[in-house]
């Protein structure tokens, strides 16, 4: 009868569990989003202003939110089998974000989070930033995803290269023209 | 047991059955033509956009469903299955070989001549070259000289690649914008390129895919196609050596294909792995195999690339799959040590990309990073690529494999490749002369190489049923029609006996359109 009672509660708890993931997903980040747009300007340049690293916090929940798991991944030469993507981050990244809530983001002074932020950083033993946000921690994710995308290659370059983007061959022989308002200004 | 019949049975979907069918139409209108391909139709250009956007966000693969899950195998270069194959996820590089590849053994005494002339073949490469639609700037050398010019004028290099050619040709090495299946005009049907960057998942359509062929064909009822069918079996007439039926499965159903001629194209893998599971009383070792030489001589080219630096600054984002190439080195003379090798080289963001940690481990937020990125960004970087031309062994080789099968049984290939004694003699000296121009680049802009890397695979496959005039040594004319089965004839890349060293897609293309010639004349 016990045996019973913990198989059906194995089996109550898997769709229950999917469903939370789900639900985790669609709404992350749910009560966390002030801690997020904290954690964006925290991480993010300065110079790009609060109303654009608050832009990036939604960016990067909407990539939360459109994740998919169990997508076929790019599969690249050599693989022999097929690789799928992993589970939805948005239910470790809410943990994290509980704890930097109560930690980092806790702190008044910027130099200070930054410090927490960065103790968090090794004690979760992130080293760089991946090309693509890969699941992980939530705040190496939210820099890889700001970091990676066409709006940061221009700044770094102080040039409007527009990478990624579908553009005319017209002008491609010209230098790119610098961004307006000089490399610090906000995008 | 459903069963079709056609005047021909073509087996594969890739850009060799695309452009077999279009070219088979023209010349025999009205002839019935079936394709059948085990991967899915994606003729969904209207979802590449966000495909793309996923796959830049996500790492998505950006062709979805563009594989057979059990229907893999060690030593493939790609699990792409569909209809189009792998030629829907080409950067489009558009490249020739050239004479030297066809006559090896008659000017360096390695490997074997291939059985047809430069000539002849130049002739099919400007057809190819039309078919698929190829934007290009004639070589510099008098050995590259065209019969007919490109069908589109070239992609005009960037800035970066106008900064890079002006670095390289301090080395006195002459280059140019490599030829590309990529419209730079708006061009059969298809759009000018929108430079998007992604050229593996185009967009816009403006870099050719076979599926473009196929669609027009099936809009004209020119063919048909069945998708989702995997050809398990070639089966042979009784008593002749004729073919007499491909079978195959349609999911849980078995299928049957009945042809006056068959043609496998499907590609340098499925080729002869099909032709080996072919087995049965009267052919053990398999289909069109009485040389025992279906999946040997597997060949393709191996490569070395270094990042070196440049003294001016780039912009890496610009057009980065569009390299310069150099065919300088296509040509070796004869009283010196054999090395062939073309040169390519694309914008490169090594060592440039943001990170994480400074130098000295502190880790780095905001502006900070922002400003160190910016600090590496005064000097470009240019990633150089060199494919150089291997000779392969009779052991390199393709097998089935017992442990590795699909749903229905089927052992998996599975291949290696081999060198043979003479090109792996050379290995040492080949990767010294390599280094070489790495170095003869570098100082002579005063730069530095930041790596050097070799590969440890064959790009750009080929081979396993290569072709030539004696059926002792070789499983196909140069026609691609087999030496054992008078109607039955294989396509484009297994047939080649060596694998050059640059890209070779436009050189399947060309035998491929010349073989459907000899083809019709059959029907």
């Amino acid at each position: 009868m016990r045996r019973r009672a913990m198989i059906q509660s194995i089996i109550t708890a898997i769709p229950l569990r999917g469903v939370r993931v789900w639900a985790q997903r669609a709404s992350f980040p749910g009560e966390r989003e002030a801690a997020l747009k904290e954690l964006a300007a925290a991480v993010l340049p300065a110079s790009l202003g609060r109303e654009k690293t608050d832009a990036v916090a939604v960016q990067f929940i909407r990539w939360v939110r459109e994740y998919r798991a169990g997508a076929e991944m790019q599969p690249g030469y050599g693989f022999t089998r097929v690789r799928y993507k992993g589970a939805s981050p948005a239910p470790r990244y809410l943990e994290q974000l509980d704890q930097l809530a109560s930690g980092a983001l806790a702190e008044r002074d910027l130099t200070a989070r930054r410090n927490a932020i960065a103790a968090a950083l090794r004690a979760a033993n992130v080293k760089d930033l991946s090309s693509i946000p890969d699941g992980n921690y939530v705040v190496s994710d939210l820099m890889s995803f700001y970091f990676s995308s066409p709006e940061a290659n221009d700044l770094a370059y102080n040039a409007a290269i527009g990478k990624d983007q579908c553009r005319t061959l017209k002008d491609s022989e010209a230098e790119p023209a610098p961004l307006k308002g000089g490399s610090g200004a906000a995008l | 047991m459903p069963r079709f019949e056609s005047d021909i049975c073509i087996i594969g979907g890739g850009i060799s059955a695309a452009l077999l069918a279009q070219k088979l139409s023209e010349l025999k209108p009205g002839l019935d033509i079936i394709v059948v391909e085990a991967g899915k139709r994606l003729f969904d250009l209207e979802n590449r956009m966000n495909y793309r956007r996923r796959s830049i966000l996500y790492g998505e693969n950006p062709w979805p469903g563009d594989f057979i899950e059990d229907q893999g195998g060690e030593g493939i270069i790609t699990r792409t299955m569909a209809v189009g194959g792998s030629a829907m996820h080409w950067q489009g590089h558009a490249n020739r070989l050239s004479e030297e590849d066809l006559r090896l053994r008659s000017m360096y005494g390695l490997a074997v001549d291939w059985p047809l002339s430069w000539v002849e073949l130049e002739k099919y490469s400007c057809e190819a070259e039309r078919r698929i639609g190829v934007s290009g700037e004639p070589s510099p050398h008098a050995e590259d000289r065209r019969t007919e010019p490109y069908p589109m004028p070239p992609m005009p290099l960037t800035y970066n690649l106008a900064q890079i050619r002006s670095w390289a040709e301090r080395a006195e090495i002459p280059f140019y914008g490599c030829p590309q299946a990529k419209n730079t005009t708006p061009y059969d049907g298809r759009v000018q390129c929108q430079r998007c960057n992604t050229c593996t998942i185009c967009p816009t359509g403006a870099r050719y895919s076979p599926d473009f062929t196929f669609q027009r064909l099936l809009a004209e009822k020119k063919i048909k196609l069945h998708d989702q069918t995997l050809i398990r079996r070639l089966i042979p007439h009784d008593t002749t050596s004729n073919i007499v039926a491909a079978t195959g499965m349609h999911g849980d159903e078995a299928v049957e294909y009945r042809a006056r001629q068959f043609v496998v194209a499907s590609g340098y893998a499925w080729t002869p792995h099909l032709l080996l599971l072919s087995q049965s009383s009267r052919f053990p070792n398999g289909i069109a195999n009485s040389s025992g030489l279906v999946g040997r001589y597997m060949t393709g080219h191996l490569f070395i690339t270094a990042q070196i630096e440049l003294n001016t600054k780039l912009y890496p984002g610009m057009n980065e799959p569009f390299p310069l190439i150099s065919r300088q080195f296509f040509r070796c003379a004869k009283d010196k040590p054999f090395v062939r090798h073309d040169i390519q080289i694309f914008e490169s963001n090594a060592g440039r990309r943001p990170r994480l940690q400074s130098e000295k481990g502190e880790i780095l937020f905001g502006d900070d990073l922002l400003n160190d990125w910016r600090a590496k960004t005064a000097r470009g970087v240019a990633r150089v690529r060199m494919y150089y031309d291997t000779q392969p062994s009779r052991e390199s080789s393709l097998t089935l494999d017992p442990e590795t099968r699909n749903r229905h049984g089927d052992p998996m290939p599975k291949i290696v490749h081999r060198l043979d004694e003479a090109a792996e003699a050379r290995q040492a000296a080949t990767h010294q002369h390599i280094q070489n121009i790495y170095e003869r680049i570098a100082k002579a802009n005063d730069t530095k190489i930041l790596n050097v890397q070799a590969s440890n695979y064959q790009d750009h496959p080929a081979g396993g049923c290569r072709m030539g005039d004696d059926p002792r040594e070789s499983v196909c004319d140069s026609f691609g029609r087999t030496h054992d089965h008078p109607n039955l004839f294989l396509a484009g890349a297994p047939t080649l006996p060596t694998g050059g060293c640059t890209n070779a897609t436009i050189t399947f293309a060309a035998l491929t359109l010349r073989g459907a010639e000899q083809i019709a004349r059959t029907l």
